[in-house]
């Protein structure tokens, strides 16, 4: 095995795992220098980030000054290069104003702890003595290995957290992994021993929060017996990366529909082909793959009858701000509903505050996990 | 002998503050501080350190000096043994003192640093000793006054109090014209018996108002402060009791081990195995330090601060305990022992591979007992006390080696609001509200509440109110032993243990001994260095729908 550098992102000073409280606390004083007023560290959670891949970790690292000025939080921002070489477990420790103008007197602190090999097995016991005690915990998985599959080190990071997030978009061998998130989400969604909270968080989630309005908007409005009644063929286009996230939406969509799938095949790496049963007779529902641009739903088309003849409902963004819907087929003005584009590091660090547990998302994981299973049948 | 009032503590505070102090603050009086075992590690590491600190900030006597009294190490006294004391003072508190070392401090204090060399079974020894104690009174102006700290094992304190009552160096406690006191280090005894036995024999020769039962607990700043934040402020005292108070936390975690290593070739430093193994979490932490704490958190306001009504109110507490019987044992304790696992990102061994190694290193042959030693080195309890104000409401005590961090924590719990309004939500429960006072290592309090986030919506999330004593005030806090030496020589027996109280904790805690005597097991729960504890540990609570809190 070849010895991997340590994880040194910029601006952070290496301190022996022994010593990073008191190498944190020297680099506050540094900061606070003769200023008048206190500086004091801006803590309502622990975070703990988890990455498996350097790179990765790295743009991890820029992100967290962004994250933190939404959410205040020690970050303890954990590299576990599981199988390329070998290296002890090594810490970085930084402490940097946070970017706020609300709060220009409060830091936040930063640790990076590093392992490859063997001892990244270890990386949850230096984790455990880290955090601040008395907050929240949350965990971020920032890893493609979807958090089913992440066994005994991922049970060991998550102990005592209320909240692990994690992000679908990218996952390796989506329709394994759709199999069994859901059965996973009620194993968190039991909660800690001791009726303590617990909740698991998909950021793909809440990418689809504007998606689920419009569409929930517009199949409410329309009339009975017409669009999602008469419906023949749901279609789901998306970016390189995204199919999780249309999974996702064609599951929350079909539930809410109360369409039950047949059967399933794939054409891997081009499309999802389902068959379900609607009240009305069988819908066919597709996801469609595209291979370049944005990493994203591109757009969802409901096609349906109406007076025997064919129309459609085209879901689309008309641009960075706004989703439209069209209707093809009949005369109809487009509607559009207003969208907040969130970078990565705000989905993130409104995520963090938001605890709630959410029925809907994992009523739409039972279903993607069922749509899962019709495929590997 | 009375003392003199004075007005405040020594510990510099800032202006304006109204310092706590008891109205029977007494000054430290001139008087030679004799250490039993003035050449080990307590000594070394804090007893020196605490009375340069003292020295330093000016709240020593004029008149005062330092007697080490013991046997050195073979071969480390080549001439001067006053100079090999000091040596290894000033090496003590470069390493291990509040406040670095100044020189000029240093010369005023080696100047009253002696050592008497000599063993405490010989009745020479203590003859030496007094001539060159009296011989110190004439030349630096003391009446005669003595305190005598036996740091010294448990053992051993027999001995001392014997020779020292027999070589005539115990005074009268009515003596007006000087004092004798003895400080008498944990632990008192290894059970209800043998507890009562030292008293019996410290109190054959020295009256209960000479005798000074040190728990160092009970000098440090945070637990002192449970009492003014209970009494001083208006908000907290009509909470505290069984309608508001769901349970109360006591954590003592340790990180350190049996051994100490020396990292950079993984070989043991240091042990305590000579003094801890077959004495476990619960002799060496609960019975003293953990039970003391919980007197300070639940004994009912005393009507004065003066020492006898101070300490009645607490030994009120332990009265109160409802007793563990055998039955109840294994419902109520738990036990563990550290495996192998890891600490700061080193492995480290389990407990009985160290108590092996330290044997070894010791050149001691290992008991019998210890080849498979069920030594617990993780404890935690429930325990309630049945008086009017904490009927009902559970304490649960934890304290243990090789846990994540080191952290001493008392927590109280307040009971949930109603599921109404905003605990309404079977989607997103509502955290209790927790008051924390930390003992260490960063000495303060913090308050855990509900508060909204900003937005539209009502949403609800946790958000800590934190006082800390270094940054709040600007200054460390005194070591617990300054305080507690100065008071001593003050003649302050506050924070001290009564022989009522160190009796009354061993009856509570005796019954657990016994039972796990006689159960005898071979195995005890495991647990990983570095982690909270054995899972026993969280079935304990865990059914009662609570939980240990995150440290």
């Amino acid at each position: 095995m070849t010895e991997r550098a340590a994880f040194a992102p910029s601006g952070s000073v290496p301190a022996p795992l022994r010593a990073v409280e008191a190498e944190l606390a020297r680099q506050m004083k540094v900061l606070q220098g003769a200023g008048e007023y206190p500086i004091h560290s801006a803590r309502m959670s622990n975070l703990v980030i988890f990455s498996d891949n350097r790179e990765r970790a790295e743009s991890l690292a820029a992100e967290v000054p962004d994250v933190v000025s939404i959410h205040p939080a020690r970050v303890l921002l954990v590299l576990g290069e599981g199988e390329s070489g070998d290296a002890p477990i090594s810490a970085g420790t930084l402490v940097r104003p946070r970017q706020s103008k609300a709060a220009a007197d409060a830091c936040f602190e930063m640790i990076t702890l590093h392992a490859a090999g063997a001892a990244t097995a270890r990386l949850p016991f230096a984790v455990r003595a880290l955090l601040v005690g008395d907050l929240p915990i949350n965990l971020w998985w920032a890893s493609n290995q979807p958090p089913p599959f992440a066994g005994a080190f991922l049970f060991d990071l998550a102990e005592n957290a209320q909240q692990i997030i994690y992000d679908s978009s990218g996952w390796l061998d989506p329709t394994r992994a759709v199999a069994s998130t859901a059965h996973w989400l009620e194993g968190v969604s039991k909660g800690l021993p001791g009726g303590r909270w617990r909740v698991a968080s998909d950021v793909n989630w809440r990418r689809l929060k504007y998606w689920r309005r419009i569409l929930g908007q517009t199949l409410d409005a329309s009339a009975p017996g017409a669009a999602a009644a008469t419906a023949t063929e749901l279609l789901l286009e998306h970016g390189p990366h995204a199919v999780i996230q249309a999974w996702g939406l064609a599951s929350w969509l079909t539930r809410r529909l109360g369409w039950k799938v047949k059967a399933g095949n794939v054409e891997l790496g081009v499309e999802i082909r389902w068959v379900f049963d609607a009240p009305h007779g069988a819908v066919a529902v597709r996801i469609k793959r595209h291979p370049e641009g944005p990493s994203e739903v591109r757009q969802v088309r409901l096609q349906y009858r109406i007076d025997d003849k064919p129309a459609a409902l085209v879901f689309r963004p008309l641009d960075a701000t706004r989703l439209e819907v069209v209707t093809e087929g009949i005369a109809s003005a487009s509607r559009t509903v207003s969208t907040q584009p969130l970078s990565y590091a705000e989905l993130i660090g409104r995520q963090l505050s938001d605890r709630e547990r959410d029925p809907v998302f994992t009523e739409s994981m039972a279903t993607a996990q069922t749509l899962a299973r019709s495929l590997m049948r | 002998m009375e003392g003199t009032r004075i007005p405040s503590s020594h510990s510099s505070a800032p202006e304006g503050t109204k310092v706590f102090e008891s109205p029977a603050a007494l000054l430290p009086q001139p008087c030679q501080l004799v250490i039993f075992g003035g050449t080990g590690d307590l000594s070394w590491r804090k007893l020196l350190p605490a009375v340069y600190n003292l020295n330093v900030d000016g709240v020593l006597p004029s008149h005062f000096t330092v007697v080490a009294f013991g046997v050195p190490a073979e071969g480390t006294i080549d001439s001067d043994p006053d100079e090999y004391i000091r040596a290894r003072a000033r090496d003590g508190i470069s390493r291990f003192s509040r406040q670095p070392l100044d020189e000029a401090h240093w010369a005023s204090f080696a100047r009253s640093l002696f050592f008497v060399q000599g063993s405490f079974n010989d009745t020479r020894a203590y003859e030496q000793l007094n001539a060159r104690l009296e011989s110190l009174d004439q030349q630096f102006g003391i009446p005669g006054s003595r305190v005598y700290y036996l740091a010294v094992p448990p053992s051993l304190v027999g001995h001392c109090v014997k020779h020292l009552q027999a070589a005539g160096m115990v005074r009268d406690p009515g003596d007006t014209t000087a004092f004798t006191r003895v400080i008498v280090e944990k632990p008192i005894g290894r059970d209800l018996e043998s507890a009562r036995e030292v008293n019996r024999v410290v109190g054959a020769s020295f009256a209960e108002s000479q005798t000074y039962r040190i728990d160092h607990y009970l000098g440090k700043e945070t637990v002192q402060n449970v009492l003014v934040l209970r009494f001083a402020n208006s908000i907290f005292e009509p909470l505290w009791n069984s309608k508001c108070i769901d349970h109360v936390q006591i954590t003592v975690a340790e990180e350190e081990g049996l051994a100490q290593y020396d990292p950079s070739n993984g070989e043991i430093i240091a042990t305590r195995a000579g003094y801890y193994e077959g004495i476990g979490a619960l002799r060496d932490m609960v019975q003293n330090h953990m039970l003391q704490i919980l007197c300070v958190v639940a004994m009912e306001p005393p009507w004065s601060l003066a020492p006898e009504v101070v300490r009645d109110a607490k030994v009120g507490v332990l009265n109160c305990l409802r007793p563990i019987t055998a039955a109840d044992v294994d419902a109520s304790v738990v036990r563990g022992q550290y495996i192998e696992g890891d600490v700061h990102g080193q492995r480290v061994p389990g407990y009985r591979k160290e108590v092996r190694k330290s044997f070894e290193i010791m050149g001691r042959e290992l008991p019998k007992a210890s080849m498979h030693s069920t030594t617990e080195t993780f404890t935690c309890l429930k325990l309630f006390i049945d008086n009017w104000r904490w009927a009902g409401v559970p304490f649960y005590l934890r304290t243990g080696k090789r846990l994540p961090k080191r952290v001493s924590e008392v927590a109280i719990q307040f009971k949930d609001v109603p599921q109404i309004l905003f605990n309404s939500n079977p989607d997103m429960q509502l955290e209790p509200t927790v008051l924390s006072v930390r003992v260490q290592p960063e000495e303060g309090l913090a308050m855990r509440i509900a508060s909204k986030l900003p937005g539209p919506k009502i949403r609800i999330y946790p958000v800590k109110m934190e006082f800390n004593y270094a940054s709040g005030f600007g200054a460390s806090s005194p070591e617990a032993y300054e305080r507690l030496i100065l008071d001593v020589m003050a003649g302050d027996a506050t924070l001290f243990m009564r022989r009522d109280q160190v009796e009354a904790a061993w009856q509570f805690v005796t019954p657990v001994l016994e039972r796990w005597e006689k159960v005898g097991v071979r195995d005890l729960p495991e647990y990983q260095c570095g982690t909270w504890g054995p899972v026993e540990a969280d079935r304990l609570i865990e059914p009662d729908g609570r939980f240990w809190r995150s440290l």
